[in-house]
């Protein structure tokens, strides 16, 4: 035994001799799931997107605030409510050294919109992020005017999901090289894609700086940065203990206070663009009933599910708004924790008895919907939670307008471009794709649809203010929270800081 | 075996794959989501948009077509294009292949250098303090979930100790260009231990992690195998004629009893494929497993289609070499 143990010894003692130390600047990112391809044109997924905005700069981009600011646009301005004139700023250049020129944006957003334009009669994934674009065509040398076939205040918004190309570059390597090869405008240049296992990135020593709103611009901190695929969250959170990574991304709630007590580690929050809520179906008799809703409302402590279960990361909401959402109202009526309360309007309801729902959701939000179920159940809803498959949900409660079975549904939204008209439209708008409640208000309906196409900022705002008004007092659903993204870091790491939007942008970021 | 043999056990597939296709495309087709959906998310899609996405995808067809369409295709072996990575599946596979098959030789290697001798000690000192921790060694290791097992082995060996790495398949400092796509041969190809080492070091603990439970069944095999032989007259006359024990065992006894060993071994590698789907999600092991799961989540059909009839291929293909491994060594036996 003894002298097994010296084998072991000595083993031990040769593998950890050869732990190479870090790099001095390198920042490694442990990251969810690797990139579906690295051409900004031809995928779906949020992760891809991160990933990719790191080698290539868009438009326009998002400031700390979530505000939209100009990136590789000098300005932009609204000629008339369906066309935009973005200025292309001078001196910029693609990894290639090739300058970057209005004509290759004119030929990203073509490539984009226009069908078929990716090759082999192929149309983008992306186009419908652009809704109603129109057209696209240079102006002046240096200026792209976007055309619109019908007012669409978004567009802004949308814009820093898409990357400018290298219309040179992209004819040269057609789209299929750019599903590996990259020749951005963005901070990084790609050193090596090593499929499902890490993308690594270096610095790109012509960087014009990016937005000039947004500070420090200049060249990227780090020399090299590297993101790092570990889909599984305990070896993500163990790949950050042992300092192999710097970020991570999606740890875990319950992970937080091992990552927090950690000494080289830190958890960073911000909040998130999802919003969580039950839709209750107004469709079926019992909920159509107003005063179900609110006893049901009544019935739910958010703030203790909040401290208990999320940890405190969470922010609640009393409208379908993220607080950090353009137009969001900070005065909503707050219907008080009060499960007497609850039974006496079930009682007045006509069910002195309490009632039997169920509540679906998927297998991610058992937990958490099991709490709001008992706090339900307290209240006089004596509640069952049904999981079932994320998509076996959305063909039951998304329905479009399709008859819905079932009572209660426990669910989220994300809204990435922090306006209403990509969450609350969807889900109150009488039909649309995401009202899971069956909520129908004409007056909600023309609101919606007014501030969808209004351009003057404070009359939009206040459009969608007075529809929040609305669905806080007929509750269609009972609105929860806003979860925070959370973050786990290392303490060598300087400059970063968690983004709303759930981008990863690794330009400022330092490391000790 | 002749020839003609062959020929008729490869004319099996046929009818296997086909049966393979006929119920991955049931279950997809019957397994609630529309990857459709999915992949639209929460954002503002107008229903022309959708159907168009639909139409590009080919889900527009009922899905009796589409299953005609998919096997049209496969027979010329265009097995379609993955939705998600927007190209032919079949590359996107064949990318991940080498990093899959690397794992589960190491796990094979692992089992096999550790479950033999500790299954013929375990049998020539039957009864021992030895005997008994490898009872109980192996029913751990075929009872712990692997998943479990791969985290508890990141926590003490990346964590607190630090002495391996928790993921990946080789280091940011150790760039090798591929030749074989094996790493571990690679390296050394290239002449670099370093690197090697460094490839060595990412590959055990998923490695180990995946070859536990199979180590644990050789284990017993081999155990129960060596019992046997050892109660066989020849092995009682050679002890009579005495013989030394060494030779006994390792000459004649360990011969014979090795056969059942190594066609389970030969079965059971299939089972390490679907291990792998839980050990490279674990250790983010870049290989075919992991990129099962991911597709079967994302509802990506063409590439799950692809990948489950590669499994059933290998699978076959393993059970046959099992068959001829065991009359190769047997000869009593004959296919």
């Amino acid at each position: 035994m003894v002298r097994l143990g010296r084998v072991l010894f000595a083993t031990a003692a040769a593998l950890g001799v050869s732990l190479s130390a870090v790099q001095a600047s390198e920042l490694r990112v442990g990251f969810t799931l690797d990139a579906m391809t690295l051409d900004p044109a031809n995928h779906r997924n949020r992760e891809t997107e991160t990933i990719i905005r790191n080698m290539y700069d868009g438009l326009v981009t998002r400031d700390g605030d979530m505000k939209v600011v100009p990136e590789i646009a000098e300005s932009y301005e609204l000629v008339s409510p369906t066309v935009y004139d973005f200025r292309i700023r001078d001196g910029i250049t693609f990894h290639d050294g090739s300058p970057l020129t209005a004509e290759d944006v004119r030929f990203t957003l073509e490539r984009l919109t226009a069908e078929g334009a990716m090759g082999d009669g192929q149309t983008s994934p992306r186009k419908s992020l652009l809704g109603p674009v129109e057209s696209i065509e240079v102006r002046d040398g240096n200026t792209v005017r976007i055309t619109l076939s019908e007012p669409w205040p978004i567009l802004p918004a949308m814009l820093p999901f898409q990357e400018i190309v290298s219309k040179a570059f992209v004819e040269k390597v057609g789209t299929e090289g750019l599903a590996t090869q990259v020749n951005g405008a963005g901070p990084f240049k790609l050193v090596d894609w090593r499929k499902g296992d890490a993308i690594i990135m270096e610095r790109f020593e012509g960087y014009y700086g990016g937005a000039p709103s947004i500070e420090p611009v200049g060249k990227a901190c780090v020399e090299r940065a590297i993101f790092k695929i570990i889909p599984e969250s305990a070896s993500r959170v163990a790949a950050l203990l042992s300092g192999d990574v710097d970020i991570i991304n999606e740890l875990p709630p319950f992970s937080v206070e091992q990552v927090k007590n950690n000494p080289g580690t830190d958890v960073m929050t911000v909040n998130g663009t999802r919003s969580f809520f039950v839709a209750m179906n107004m469709e079926g008799e019992l909920f159509s009933n107003p005063k179900v809703r609110q006893a049901a409302a009544h019935a739910i402590d958010k703030d203790l599910i909040i401290d208990r279960i999320l940890g405190g990361n969470a922010a609640r909401i009393e409208g379908i708004l993220s607080p950090d959402a353009f137009a969001a109202s900070t005065d909503l009526p707050v219907y008080e924790y009060d499960p007497e309360k609850a039974r006496a309007l079930l009682a007045e309801a006509g069910y002195p008895d309490g009632v039997e729902v169920t509540m679906d959701t998927v297998g991610a939000y058992k937990d958490i919907a099991e709490a709001v179920a008992s706090l339900l159940t307290k209240g006089g809803f004596n509640t069952r939670v049904a999981v079932g498959e994320g998509a076996q949900m959305t063909q039951k409660w998304r329905t479009k307008g399709g008859p819905k079975s079932g009572d209660m549904y426990f669910t989220s939204w994300g809204n990435g471009s922090l306006d209403p008209f990509d969450i609350f439209t969807p889900t109150h708008r009488t039909n649309d794709r995401g009202n899971s409640a069956g909520y129908s208000n004409p007056e909600v309906d023309r609101l919606l649809d007014e501030a969808a196409v209004e351009l003057d900022t404070e009359k939009r705002a206040a459009l969608y203010r007075k529809a929040e008004q609305i669905v806080n007092a007929e509750l269609p659903y009972l609105y929860l929270w806003v979860p925070q993204d959370i973050y786990g870091v290392s303490k060598r790491l300087k400059g970063w800081r968690p983004s709303a939007d759930s981008r990863i942008n690794l330009h400022d970021a330092c490391v000790d | 075996m002749s020839l003609g043999k062959l020929a008729e056990r490869l004319l099996h597939l046929v009818p296997v794959l086909l049966g393979v296709s006929v119920i991955v495309f049931l279950m997809m087709a019957l397994t609630p989501g529309d990857p459709v959906d999915i992949m639209i998310g929460d954002q503002n899609v107008t229903p022309e948009q959708e159907q168009a996405m639909r139409e590009d995808l080919g889900l527009d067809l009922p899905v009796h077509r589409q299953f005609f369409v998919f096997l049209g295709n496969a027979v010329q072996g265009d097995f379609g294009t993955s939705f998600y990575h927007r190209r032919p599946v079949l590359d996107v596979i064949v990318e991940r292949l080498p990093a899959t098959i690397e794992l589960s030789l190491v796990a094979l290697i692992i089992a096999l250098v550790t479950a033999i001798p500790l299954g013929v000690l375990a049998a020539i000192r039957r009864n021992s303090i030895l005997d008994k921790m490898a009872t109980v060694g192996s029913l751990l290791g075929v009872s712990l979930p692997g998943f479990w097992f791969g985290i508890l082995l990141l926590m003490l060996f990346a964590v607190h100790l630090q002495l391996l790495p928790v993921s990946g398949r080789i280091g940011f400092d150790s760039e090798i260009e591929p030749i074989t796509h094996f790493l571990l041969i690679d390296t050394l190809l290239r002449g670099r231990p370093d690197a090697f080492w460094d490839a060595f070091k990412h590959i055990l603990l998923p490695a180990i992690t995946l070859g536990l439970p199979m180590t644990a069944i050789l284990m017993r095999v081999t155990r129960t195998s060596m019992l046997e032989v050892m109660r066989q007259d020849y092995i009682v006359f050679a002890e009579a004629k005495g013989l030394k024990r060494g030779r006994i065992l390792f000459r004649h006894a360990l011969k014979n009893a090795l056969i059942p060993t190594v066609s389970v071994a030969a079965i059971e590698t299939g089972s390490l494929l679907g291990g792998n789907m839980i050990v490279e999600t674990v250790f983010g092991w870049p290989g075919l497993g992991r990129l099962v799961v991911e597709s079967v989540f994302l509802r990506n059909y063409p590439l799950v289609q692809a990948a489950v009839l590669f499994y059933a291929v290998t699978y076959v293909l393993l059970n046959f070499i099992a068959d001829i491994l065991y009359t190769t060594l047997n000869p009593r036996v004959k296919l």
